[in-house]
C-alpha cells in the first residue's frame, strides 16, 4: 500500500524551507545556508535511492546509474524524466530538464529584463540578486542527486546552472 | 530454522544482528556472518564464476559451515542482507522471498529521518518486523 502526499504539498515545502534557512536561519549568510540545505537534499536522496533501486538488479556501471536517476528516479520524484543527456565520456554527465517542476512556478522579476542593455551599475545587482536567489531552490536537488548518486557506490559533485528558465541543466562531475 | 539475520553496509560496518536462538554462541554466529563477507566480495567480484547471475541481488547460498547454511543478498546501494540457517532442506523461492521482504523492511527503516546513515539500526518496529518476517519463513510456502 503506498501512501501518498500531495504535489502541492510538497512545492509550499521546498519554498518555506529555502525561505527559512535563507532569511532565517542563516540570514546574511547565503553559503551557510546553501550548504545546509544540499546536505539536507544529500540525505533524503540516499533514502529515496535505497527505496527506488529496490526491486532492480545491481548496476553495471556508472552509465547504467545515471540512466537510473536520469528515468527511474526522475519519474519518481517529479512524474517526468530528464530531457536530455550529454557526456564528455571523461566523468562530466550533463542532466537537462526543460521543465523543471519545482521551479515552473516561479516568476521572474520583469524589470530585470529591462536593465540588462543599459549600463548601469547598479543593474548587475539586480539581475543578479534575481539569480541567486532562484540558484537557492536548486541546491536541494542538486543534494539529492548527489546522495542519490553516493549511494549507488559514486562520489561525485553536482551543481545547477538555470540560464534558460524554465529550463534547468544539473552538472555532475565523478572522480572526486 | 533461521539462527541469525545480519545487515552490514557497504564499507563493512555492521547495521544490524540478530540472533534467534537461545544458547549463547552469539559470538560465533558473528564471526560466521565476518567471514561470509568476504564469500560475498569474491562472488561480486569475480564476474567469470558467477555467469549470468551477475547484476542480481540474491547471491544463494554462500557456504555451509558445520551444520549451517549462509545466504547472501547485496542491495543496490553495496548493503548486504546475511541469513544463516540450520534448516536442510530449504527452498530457494523461500529464501529469495524472505530477502524480498526483508529488504522492504530495511527500507522502511533507513527512511526513518531519526537514523543517521552509517550507524546501527535502532528502530524497535524494524526489530518486531524482522522477528515476524523470520517467524513466517518456510511456512507460508505449503500452499
Amino acid at each position: 500500500m503506498v501512501r501518498e502526499v500531495s504535489e502541492s504539498c510538497v512545492d509550499s515545502l521546498m519554498t518555506e524551507m529555502v525561505a527559512c534557512y535563507c532569511n532565517r536561519f542563516y540570514a546574511n549568510k547565503p553559503e551557510l545556508a546553501a550548504r545546509r540545505i544540499e546536505a539536507i537534499g544529500y540525505q533524503v536522496g540516499q533514502q529515496l535511492s535505497e527505496r527506488y533501486t529496490m526491486e532492480r538488479p545491481r548496476f553495471g556501471d556508472h552509465l547504467e546509474a545515471i540512466k537510473f536517476i536520469c528515468k527511474d528516479f526522475w519519474s519518481e520524484v517529479f512524474k517526468k524524466q530528464i530531457d536530455n543527456l550529454k557526456t564528455n565520456h571523461r566523468g562530466t554527465f550533463v542532466l537537462q530538464d526543460n521543465k523543471f517542476p519545482w521551479l515552473a512556478r516561479m516568476s521572474v522579476d520583469p524589470s530585470a529584463d529591462n536593465v540588462s542593455s543599459v549600463e548601469d551599475y547598479s543593474a548587475p545587482t539586480a539581475e543578479s540578486k534575481a539569480a541567486q536567489a532562484m540558484s537557492m531552490h536548486l541546491y536541494f536537488p542538486c543534494g539529492i542527486i548527489r546522495g542519490a548518486l553516493s549511494n549507488l557506490g559514486i562520489p561525485c559533485a553536482v551543481s545547477a546552472d538555470i540560464s534558460s528558465l524554465p529550463a534547468c541543466t544539473f552538472i555532475v562531475r565523478f572522480g572526486i | 530454522m533461521i539462527v541469525c539475520v545480519a545487515v552490514v553496509g557497504h564499507q563493512n560496518n555492521p547495521l544490524y544482528i540478530q540472533s534467534f536462538t537461545e544458547a549463547d554462541d552469539a559470538l560465533k554466529l558473528h564471526h560466521i556472518v565476518h567471514c561470509s563477507l568476504d564469500v560475498v566480495d569474491e562472488r561480486v567480484n569475480n564476474p567469470k564464476k558467477s555467469g549470468p547471475m551477475l547484476n542480481e541481488t540474491f547471491l544463494g547460498l554462500l557456504y555451509p559451515i558445520e551444520n549451517y547454511k549462509v545466504y547472501g543478498y547485496l542491495t543496490n546501494t553495496k548493503v548486504k542482507f546475511i541469513l544463516v540457517t540450520t534448516d536442510l532442506d530449504v527452498k530457494d523461492a523461500d529464501v529469495r522471498n524472505f530477502f524480498r521482504r526483508f529488504h522492504t523492511a530495511y527500507v522502511d527503516a533507513v527512511s526513518n529521518p531519526f537514523h543517521v546513515p552509517g550507524k546501527k539500526i535502532t528502530s524497535r518496529t524494524f526489530a518486531e518486523r524482522v522477528s515476524t518476517i523470520v517467524k513466517s519463513f518456510g511456512f507460508s510456502s505449503a500452499a
